[in-house]
């Protein structure tokens, strides 16, 4: 649709840097999410490369032992709290208000307030490394008592300080985004008509408004355990260090779906817009979305089996149950390709690349819902492989789709299509052969979080493996960074709806004016635009 | 409106496919010049390689696995095979412009699609549950009880005179967690009790060849039971992240046939009386922190002249390292290795092999903080690496010239 300048109230013309500053444009703060995850995203991609440096072979030939562990509990904290969740929370500000054809979110302020609380955050994190002792080191996860005063310095408590800032900026977001859908549709747009990223945005908030506040609780405690004197956690002042790890995972676990449900949502954007068809099974799809939500809450403990203190049978049951909503979806996906007209542009091939991958991350994840095999599996390469398929293969491959396809929305100019299927194929070969021989490693007994191991265990060759299959993985980041770096100023000229799609931020310019739109077309389905293009009567 | 204008399908996805293929049959290419066979590679997606698990429990678990591994085998093959041959066969032909047909979805489809993914995980969970009762059911009264301690980067195994608890008495404290005459030394054949206490951080006991790990909690007594049904020994290790060296918290269980574990049990016992108990020896006190320094020894200690006639060799434990990991010492005499060990609680020694990586001298272990002079027999020249046969991550070499 094209569109002519006659926006409500024209904010005054500001200079670029102090624009980018100051906006409470959602399109710009979005942008700013993805900007500020990618380069975490960077930092943490080179803690992993440290990781798998010193992996490569037995001994230790790049770095000692404390160094090894800020730099395992860093990169997942980078990825998890800094890039991941933030990623696809900046997706959603970028695209839910324009899908629901809102000319902002409800409480633009509070959404700068959102993002300026991550990089400050994220800095207060990494701080650590400067600090005495170095930054946190005791896992993402920082089970206390390792995690307490008797062991790790100051780098914890900044760890803990960045991650409350982190999870307040979460928790604000989330307001704003319930507070956006509930209130801010426009005519026409009735909830099942809602575009399924926005679905999952939906139920991502709705999780994250009641798991946060619960984590922040648990850092809070782990804080004063600390730092005055608490004895939550201390078991020889009548503490219970398990409790730590039951409040942490009843947010944790319920975080796995904030950072894969958008991603689903994306693929389920991208699917029916490179296969010309609608999503199969819109209702059941947006039914599992909010079956995965419930039942996400009553799974935390299947991270504990091995305490020895959680009731066994229910969580593996609940954790068996929540495999079914997920299978519905992939056969809702690949019943939306089955008899469409594929085109094969980038984003579908991310897209794809999730199907196949994710499929493996819930397959391998069944092992562990079955306990007497977690007590086999637990804590060794088999979770970090099951993880990675599941947040890699799913989440980040779900991101690149995200951005191959909204980048000329964002920007007005298409990404190039070569250098876009070159990352892509470096991206998958290099995925499967780090993480697929760490199911290998894990079944031979190699535990997680070593920095080292014994030459006559067997793990050698695999290792090395996993170790070049990581440098393809940072080597496919150099044809995207150049993508990103020449398509902005060179890229071809995207126009409205470069793909042929079927959401509301077709419908206005590439990229769209301040409050998005100047003319909406009719919404009388989940896909207004299709209909625009070829009439209601065509669709059925 | 027209259909606006779509990139071109041509040749990409047979590009991309084939250049994964490719990749694959590289990876298949080199696999195959580094020996693998077929079966190895199959086998390696079962647990230690496909060995069979060495206790009773274990058995159980691995059935588990194999019915858990077939299912998710075939439901890969199936949806994997589905995506792929959707997408290949689906792919728009240039110049076809109609839409496609717009389906918006079937209930019944829907169903079945709900309903066999339910029933094959009910299944499994009740399979699981199944399992779980056999694994963590308790055995018989009776057999042997041990109590493992883990403390940071140590493990020491106290055999007790029954059932845990405020009754139980030490018998035997095994403080080597690896190595000859050392490790977790259980009977085969009839119930063993393990009961798990930590001093300091969350730990966890695990022995992959028996399937099955727990975690070591402070504040709680963590307990299982098995039977070990094959004699061997098993490499055991700590799984739960406990600080720095938690890769070198390593252990050993020597399953041994009841008359040779009789055998050692009480020569252990008799030996342990005679020698006085080892010096910090009590509960488990270890770690808090691993020494904040060990502060540079109030020297003066009268070890250097104490030593035979030739000048001794230093050699220094602190943090679960050795300080000096390059040594030098005369050749063709008798000397000694003054040993330092700076880490509270914690048991180190200096065992020295020669380049065939046969055993010279394997003296006895000192707990820290103390030292001690170890007598090493004269030497051709050489070079000789030495490691800690508690720590085997511990390492370094003696040249001697």
């Amino acid at each position: 649709m094209a569109t002519t300048a006659l926006h409500p109230a024209a904010p005054a013309v500001r200079g670029g840097l102090y624009e980018w500053l100051t906006t409470t444009d959602h399109k710009k703060i979005g942008i700013l999410y993805l900007i500020n995850s990618l380069v975490f995203f960077a930092a943490g991609g080179l803690l992993a490369m440290v990781v798998r440096l010193e992996l490569a072979q037995p001994g230790l030939q790049f770095v000692d032992e404390a160094f090894y562990n800020q730099a395992f509990t860093m990169h997942a904290s980078f990825m998890l709290f800094l890039f991941i969740i933030p990623i696809l929370a900046g997706f959603g500000n970028y695209a839910v208000p324009l899908q629901i054809g809102a000319p902002d979110m409800a409480f633009p302020r509070i959404n700068a307030l959102s993002f300026w609380l991550l990089p400050l955050g994220g800095a207060l994190m990494a701080s650590g490394f400067l600090a005495t002792g170095g930054a946190a080191a005791s896992g993402w996860t920082e089970y206390p008592p390792l995690s307490g005063p008797t062991f790790h310095g100051t780098g914890t408590d900044l760890w803990i300080m960045g991650l409350v800032l982190i999870g307040t900026s979460s928790i604000l977001g989330s307001i704003n985004f319930l507070v956006t859908i509930f209130r801010m549709r426009a005519p026409g747009m009735t909830l099942f008509r809602m575009p399924i990223l926005t679905w999952t945005v939906l139920v991502t908030s709705v999780l994250v408004l009641m798991a946060t506040p619960v984590l922040t609780s648990a850092l809070i405690m782990l804080f004063i355990d600390r730092n005055y004197g608490g004895h939550f956690f201390d078991p020889a002042n009548g503490g219970n260090a398990v409790l730590y790890q039951n409040v942490f995972w009843f947010y944790s676990h319920p975080a796995v779906y904030i950072m894969v449900l958008p991603a689903m949502g994306i693929i389920s954007e991208v699917l029916p817009v490179f296969s010309g068809k609608p999503l199969f099974g819109y209702k059941a799809f947006v039914f599992a979305t909010v079956g995965i939500g419930a039942l996400g809450f009553s799974v935390w403990a299947h991270h504990m089996f091995t305490t020895g203190q959680v009731f066994l049978p229910f969580f593996a049951l609940m954790t068996f149950l929540i495999a079914v909503p997920t299978g519905v979806k992939m056969f809702n996906w690949i019943a939306t390709l089955w008899r469409g007209k594929l085109v094969f542009s980038t984003p579908l091939l991310f897209a794809i690349g999730f199907l196949t991958m994710f499929l493996i991350g819930g397959l391998n994840g069944a092992f562990s819902a079955a306990v007497p095999v977690d007590f086999a599996l637990h804590d060794t390469y088999w979770v970090v492989a099951h993880l990675h398929y599941v947040l890699f293969g799913g989440s980040v491959f779900g991101v690149f789709a995200g951005i191959y396809y909204w980048f000329p929305k964002m920007t007005g100019r298409m990404l190039d299509e070569t250098l876009g299927k070159i990352q892509f194929v470096l991206m998958f070969v290099g995925f499967n052969m780090t993480f697929f021989p760490m199911h290998q490693l894990g079944l031979a007994g190699m535990p997680r979080r070593i920095a080292d191991y014994a030459s006559t265990a067997g793990w050698n060759e695999l290792n090395l493996l996993a170790t070049i299959g990581g440098f393809v993985i940072a080597t496919s980041m150099l044809p995207f960074l150049w993508n990103v770096l020449v398509s902005l100023r060179n890229g071809k000229i995207a126009g409205d709806d470069p793909w042929g799609a079927n959401t509301l931020e077709w419908a206005t310019s590439s990229p769209p004016p301040p409050y998005n739109f100047d003319h909406l077309p009719e919404i009388r389905s989940e896909r207004p635009v299709f209909d625009a293009r070829h009439g209601r009567t065509a669709a059925h | 409106m027209s259909m606006p204008s779509r990139s071109r399908t041509g040749a990409g996805p047979l590009v991309a496919g084939t250049l994964i293929i490719l990749a694959i049959g590289i990876a298949v290419v080199v696999l195959a010049i580094a020996g693998l066979t077929p079966g190895r590679v199959f086998d390696s997606f079962f647990p230690v390689g496909g060995q069979a698990p060495v206790t009773d429990r274990g058995h159980a678990t691995r059935q588990l696995y194999d019915v858990v591994f077939y299912i998710a085998a075939t439901i890969f093959l199936f949806v994997e095979g589905l995506i792929i041959f959707t997408a290949f066969r689906y792919r728009k032909k240039p110049g076809d412009d109609e839409l496609p047909p717009q389906t918006h979805g079937n209930n019944l489809v829907e169903v079945i699609w709900t309903a066999i993914p339910l029933g094959i995980v009910l299944f499994l969970f009740l399979i699981s549950w199944q399992t779980l009762n056999t694994v963590d059911a308790k055995a018989a009264d009776g057999g042997t009880y041990v109590r493992a301690v883990a403390a940071r980067f140590q493990w020491k195994f106290q055999y007790l005179d029954g059932p845990d608890g405020k009754d139980a008495k030490v018998v035997y404290e095994q403080l080597l967690p690896t190595g000859e005459g050392g490790g977790l030394i259980l009977p085969v054949g009839e119930p063993v009790h393990i009961t798990l206490s930590s001093p300091d951080v969350i730990h966890a006991f695990y022995v992959p060849k028996f399937l099955f790990k727990r975690d070591v909690v402070p504040g709680k007594l963590n307990a299982f039971d098995f039977t070990v049904d094959t004699p061997g020994t098993y490499r055991g290790q700590c799984a739960e992240l406990c600080g720095e060296f938690h890769g070198a918290m390593v252990f050993e269980v020597n399953a041994l046939s009841r008359g040779d574990y009789d055998a050692w049990f009480t020569a252990a016992v008799k030996k342990a009386q005679q020698s006085p108990p080892p010096a910090p020896s009590g509960g488990p006190v270890a770690s808090g922190a691993p020494a904040p320094s060990g502060a540079p020894a109030p020297s003066g200690a009268p070890a250097p002249s104490g030593a035979p006639a030739a000048q001794a060799v230093q050699i220094e434990a602190r943090n679960t390292a050795f300080t000096q990991t390059a040594v030098t010492a005369p050749a063709n005499t008798p000397f000694a290795i003054h040993f330092k060990n700076d880490d509270a609680g914690i048991p180190h020694n200096v065992q020295v092999k020669d380049a065939s990586g046969k055993v010279v001298v394997n003296p006895d272990v000192l707990t820290g903080p103390g030292e001690t002079d170890y007598q090493v027999p004269a030497l051709a020249p050489g070079t000789y690496p030495f490691d800690c046969i508690v720590h085997p991550n511990m390492t370094g070499t003696i040249t001697v010239q």
